[in-house]
């Protein structure tokens, strides 16, 4: 084991150089010195971070090649199948990237592969961090970030899958302006100035182009950089454990640890990004054929993360669709609106604002960094996975003709089960999470009060069976002591004072509704006060 | 009760539970699909026409054992009271390129008038189908309606069973093989057979001729094992619920385009990679994203995080 | 892969004493043989108890292990260069990855040899912070997020004192003027968007259609004639006006071809259902079966949902099914909506037979092509 104190020179020589210029020393001791917890959920976020850094890297190779272009040509390439054919500039350049540039199919493939594992790596981020209550003082922001991120990734991934201008990519151009022209008023304008004209024009895939690796990247990257600011301000939250409390985190340093750790972790995802796309064909535009408007296949589908779209404009039905009598008449297409907007934003909208309700509902204003465990919030952790499920019903009913075909099921009748789901699937959600979050907090109680069940049976003199309860290591007995009890400022206020004289802000509309809110967000949760932690072996008399 | 208690503790309790739910699931799931037989998809058709070769009186046989049941002894039909068709629908004006293609694809004879059925072993010999189109030609089609089998477009490669001795066989196969390459190289239009295919074929059957779904838990099948000849007599005869494409509407030279289009792209491989998912597409592609990469990821986490010993 | 054995053995002891769903345990109880050996001798940066030194052996193993790791990316990283030039461009002759079979071992061999880098450099690396490196549990205070009482109100006393001397608040009319001159600028960028395409107008309402516009079978070019239909008692088939513009491969824009392509449907006389006896539109006198010729009837092909080609056609329930929503249409009632999200019918075209006999248009469709918009009753 080396003792080197002193830094060679030419590092020292380096460190010197940039410290003379930024004054860094300090902080670059501090930054080098920064915890990060050592959970496994806690690197899904890099995931994401890895997956963008990928996607920014294989994306300029792409550029190198690929000409935004709408122009008609005649395919002469050196694919032979299509030559001939008459094509987009913008998908023969990609047939060129396929095929006349080394590995260009590959970095295709990665950049596709790596932008399907980037939104879903950010929905089990988000999904770890709604779930263990991360979202909480000082957090919230950063959470909004998040959201944020998700929303301008799946527009990002849209206008990519959009670019080669292959037949199921052109389809999904003509749904979205489908969806614009549906816009009450305005539809017709905004589709007109998109798309430079009508459908689908000259201009769309330029545009797009731009979008796609100009604007929407840099915000993109924007927004990652502050969302990793802060988060790197404020640090990590942690699971309960002896030792973690909100003022003190523990976990393994900067460096050298974590630092390996991360970088290891980078060339994981790379790799297993690379893995997949040598071996599993992804979005083969060659074999599709180019775009044009006439032509459509079976089994149409985006991407996985616009399944859920795709699935409410598949199961929400004409009905509720209506045209308002002033002239000649105008419709209010709800059957393209309301799964078009409403269902988006909705999700989006709850999403970004149940930080803000939580607190509201809790009165809680306290920094919080000991992460909750989903049981001890048996509300939240039910309310999502109820939207999950909404989620997950929508995302399924996109492929329901996939499903239908793959299981013989008749394709009306998907859409009636969907529709059925889509309301039905969260309330039993809710109500099933709800119950076994509650079980296991009575468990919880349980082991904590009487030790774990050690599976030993023991027969007493007297001839009865029983099973040995163990004490729990310390470090679980803390967790399952420490569980925070759920209170709500809102029913701490007595109703009525000592003198009987109603609390004023318990009898306003938004008073009451935060009451009866508390109280739906608290009711059912365990209480653990008095409950002494196990202490060795209960004997026969102390009452088993 | 007791007996559950007493187990539900037991290591594999939570594996024989998920079997059970998945046993449950099953279940639900085969009471809401319509029943049908699934068979091997191969088959074998007609050879080129021999009249001399062919025995019309024993199709005459077949056609009254297999056919008549249903079709009636004329090709008729059967009806109820209120005229609606029973079990089979006249066949006097279908032509024999329908009486080929439902019967060498093995749809004909059907177990099961009710439902579609799906490709199978053809049930007769390649003799017995000749004598029996003879015997339809013949005696049931009225006036030679409706379309005759394309004898000129290659149909199913010969079957080593046919053949005496191996080397009349590979004879077969290379005069076979020659003809087919001879028919997908004749056409030489990709834009129209892609045209074609993709603006009048691939909205049921797919881009990659892999199938699709359609209403009241029918499908339009893969076209995977379909032969050239075959693909043409269900464009001219519009078998099940498929429209007909008669050569008046798309000619025979067009449906060469056509049907080479559609048979050199599922022969091509598959560039990006030897795990094509059946050519499924972006259903396929989000599963795998989530099963095996992001799954795959996460595990890599694990590894990096697994904590070593106690003091962890 | 010894490592994961150990990790299992370990993981097992854990275990054993660990509430089902709780982080498994970390901090302190450090191993009595590792900690009295780091604390005699410790003179790493973190405090002694919060560093875990491997054993030697775990560490000289760790060593070797994370360098076979790297050797193997070393190997596959030269096996990514050599497979590049293994496989020439179409250019350089063969064999070429223009050829779906070579592209296809090009992939696999790019790709295979790069991953095995990565992961060889990714698993070295973890095998070092695993075996190598100590194992590291510090403690680190949080930052106390708000300020102190008097770093805020020196903050707040500064910032007011500042802004009451710039005068920004004390004089309202360079206050007021500064902000009215943001104004336009700041409708500046949306007024600089107008040019970004035209006005709507009645180009969504119009396709090219005309009186006596013959029609093609899409992909030939080939003018259809009625009796070309005679032998489809059921048949179906999508169809373009004969435009021939300049300057496009196939005499017609992608956008005339959005608008204006159509299905062409052959339906058996007894199957029409009484809505085609319905007016084409209010108050015409014109029905849908008028604008059917011969049995044949032309709908739009384009799903009034939200545009995808409605061209799924079943002949035996006369159903036309949009694959992308499932938009189901009657094709023997007026392509009125039977199942699924669209507003509206089909749009119809009303044809007939020219001179020769080809079949034409007789105008153009009876209500706008494509996805429902605000005004297209208008």
């Amino acid at each position: 084991m080396s003792k080197t104190t002193q830094a060679p020179k030419a590092l020292r020589g380096v460190g010197n150089y940039i410290d003379d210029r930024f004054h860094l020393a300090k902080t670059g001791e501090k930054n080098l010195r920064k915890v990060f917890p050592n959970h496994w959920s806690f690197m899904l976020g890099e995931i994401a971070l890895y997956s963008f850094i990928i996607l920014l890297l294989s994306g300029v190779f792409l550029t190198l090649w690929f000409k935004p272009s709408m122009m008609e040509v005649v395919y002469d390439g050196s694919y032979e199948r299509l030559q001939g054919v008459p094509m987009s500039e913008a998908f023969a350049s990609t047939l060129h990237i396929n095929f006349d540039v080394r590995g260009g199919l590959l970095m295709r493939q990665i950049h596709h592969w790596a932008a399907l594992i980037f939104v879903a790596s950010l929905v089990v981020h988000m999904l770890r961090v709604f779930f263990t209550g991360a979202f909480r003082k000082p957090r919230e922001i950063n959470w909004l970030i998040g959201i944020a991120i998700f929303t301008l990734a799946m527009v990002e991934g849209l206008f990519g899958y959009s670019l080669p201008d292959d037949l199921p990519s052109g389809m999904g151009v003509r749904i979205l302006q489908g969806v614009m022209l549906a816009l009450p008023l305005v539809g017709s304008y905004i589709s007109m100035f998109l798309f430079g004209g009508e459908f689908p024009g000259e201009d769309i895939i330029t545009r797009l182009y731009m979008l796609h690796i100009l604007l929407i990247p840099a915000l993109l990257l924007a927004l990652i950089v502050a969302h990793f600011m802060i988060l790197w301000h404020q640090k990590h939250t942690q699971y309960p454990g002896q030792q973690r409390t909100d003022k003190t985190v523990v976990g393994t340093p900067m460096f050298p640890a974590f630092a390996v750790k991360a970088g290891g972790f980078f060339f994981f995802t790379f790799a297993v990004t690379a893995g997949l796309s040598a071996f599993v064909q992804i979005n083969p535009i060659h074999l599709f054929g180019p775009f044009t408007p006439t032509s459509i296949t079976s089994g149409l589908q985006p991407d996985w993360y616009m399944g859920f779209m795709e699935g409410s404009l598949r199961i929400f039905p004409n009905t509720l669709d209506f045209t308002i009598p002033i002239g000649d008449g105008y419709p209010i297409v709800t059957a393209v609106l309301v799964p078009g907007l409403v269902i988006p934003g909705l999700i989006f909208g709850a999403l970004a604002l149940w930080p803000f309700i939580e607190q509201w509902i809790t009165g809680d204003k306290r920094a919080r960094n000991v992460a909750d465990r989903p049981r001890n919030a048996p509300t939240r952790t039910a309310l999502g996975v109820a939207g999950i499920t909404f989620y997950g019903v929508l995302w399924l009913a996109g492929s329901n003709d996939v499903l239908s075909e793959t299981f013989s099921i008749d394709l009306y009748l998907t859409t009636y089960i969907f529709r059925v789901l889509a309301i039905a699937g969260p309330i039993v959600g809710y109500i099933i999470t709800k119950r076994i979050c509650l079980g296991l907090q009575r468990r919880d109680r349980e082991t904590l009060e009487h030790g774990y069940e050690s599976g030993i049976i023991q027969q007493l003199p007297s001839g009865e069976f029983i099973e040995v309860h163990k004490e729990s290591s310390a470090e679980s007995t803390h967790v399952l002591k420490e569980k925070p009890a759920l209170t709500s400022t809102a029913l701490e206020e007595p109703e009525t004072d000592d003198k009987g004289v109603e609390n004023p802000d318990a009898r306003k509309g938004m008073g009451k509704l935060r009451r009866s809110l508390a109280h739906w967000y608290t009711k059912d949760d365990v209480s653990f006060e008095g409950v002494e932690p196990f202490r060795g072996h209960h004997t026969q008399d102390e009452g088993h | 009760m007791k007996w559950i208690t007493a187990r539900r503790r037991h290591p594999l309790a939570g594996y024989v539970v998920v079997i059970l739910a998945l046993a449950l699931f099953g279940v639900g799931f085969a009471a809401l699909a319509p029943t049908s037989d699934e068979a091997r998809a191969q088959t074998l058709s007609a050879e080129a026409p021999s009249p001399e070769d062919v025995d019309a009186a024993n199709g005459k046989t077949i056609f009254d054992q297999t056919c008549a049941s249903c079709h009636n002894y004329d090709g008729s039909g059967t009806y109820d009271e209120d005229g609606n068709v029973t079990n089979g629908p006249d066949i006097r004006e279908v032509g024999s390129a329908s009486v080929n293609f439902q019967v060498s694809t093995g749809r004909m004879p059907s177990m099961d008038p009710e439902n579609q059925m799906p490709r199978r072993d053809m049930v007769m010999s390649e003799q017995d189908l000749a004598d029996l189109i003879a015997y339809y030609d013949e005696s049931i089609r009225i006036d030679g309606a409706g379309a005759d089998i394309p004898y000129d477009v290659p149909g199913t490669a010969p079957q080593a069973s046919d053949f005496e001795d191996e080397d009349a066989y590979q004879a077969a196969v290379e005069e076979y093989e020659a003809e087919y390459d001879a028919y997908i190289e004749g056409a030489d239009d990709v834009d129209m057979g892609m045209k074609l295919y993709l603006t009048n074929c691939a909205h049921c059957h797919s881009w990659s001729g892999g199938g699709g779904a359609l209403t009241d838990g029918r499908w339009a099948p893969q076209i995977h094992e379909s032969t050239p000849r075959e693909i043409y007599e269900a464009m001219v005869s519009g078998p099940g619920a498929m429209p007909m494409f008669s050569d008046g509407v798309i000619s025979p030279e067009e449906k060469q385009e056509l049907i080479s289009y559609v048979k050199t792209l599922q022969a091509e491989p598959d560039a990006g990679g030897i795990f094509a998912l059946e050519r499924v597409g972006q259903v396929a592609e989000g599963f795998i994203g989530w099963t095996i990469g992001l799954s795959l990821i996460i595990a890599c986490a694990i590894w990096i995080t697994a904590k070593q010993r106690a003091h962890d | 892969m010894t490592e994961k054995n150990t990790n299992d053995k370990n993981e097992a002891g854990a275990d054993d004493e660990r509430v089902v769903g709780t982080p498994t345990d970390t901090t302190e109880v450090v191993s009595e043989k590792t900690s009295a050996h780091s604390e005699s001798e410790h003179d790493g940066p973190y405090l002694a108890s919060e560093t875990h030194h491997r054993p030697e052996e775990q560490q000289r193993r760790g060593e070797k292990l994370a360098a076979l790791w790297f050797i193997i990316a070393l190997l596959g990283g030269i096996g990514f260069l050599v497979s590049y030039f293994l496989f020439p461009p179409n250019a350089a002759g063969e064999p070429s990855i223009a050829d779906p079979q070579i592209g296809q071992f090009s992939n696999m061999l790019l790709g295979g040899t790069l991953t095995l880098a990565m992961f060889g450099i990714g698993a070295g690396m973890t095998v070092w912070a695993r075996n190598v490196m100590p194992h590291y549990e510090v403690a680190s205070p949080y930052d106390e997020l708000p300020s102190s009482e008097e770093e805020k109100s020196s903050f707040s006393e500064f910032f007011m004192k500042s802004a009451d001397e710039s005068g920004f608040t004390k004089r309202p009319l360079m206050r007021r003027t500064l902000i009215a001159a943001m104004l336009p600028l700041g409708l500046a960028p949306v007024v600089l968007l107008r040019d970004t395409g035209p006005l709507p107008g009645d180009q969504l309402k119009e396709t090219r259609w005309v009186d006596g516009m013959r029609m093609y079978v899409e992909g030939t070019h080939r003018y259809l004639r009625a009796e070309d239909l005679e032998n489809d008692p059921y048949g179906m088939i999508s169809a373009l006006p004969a435009l021939d513009d300049e300057g496009y491969p196939h005499g017609i824009s992608l956008v005339d071809q959005a608008k204006s392509v159509i299905l062409l449907i052959k339906v058996p006389e007894e199957d029409w259902k009484p809505g085609m006896d319905e007016p084409v539109r209010e108050g015409s006198d014109e029905t849908h079966m008028n604008w059917t010729h011969q049995g044949i009837v032309a709908y739009s092909k384009i799903c009034t949902h939200v545009g995808c080609p409605a061209a799924l056609y079943e002949r035996t329930t006369h159903r036309i099914l949009c694959p992308c929503h499932q938009s189901t249409f009657d094709a023997t009632d007026a392509a009125k909506v039977v199942f699924g999200p669209a507003h509206r019918a089909l749009p119809q075209l009303p044809i007939g037979v020219d001179d020769e006999g080809y079949l034409v248009a007789r105008g153009d469709f009876n209500e706008p092509t494509g996805p429902t918009f605000w005004e297209y009753r208008g």
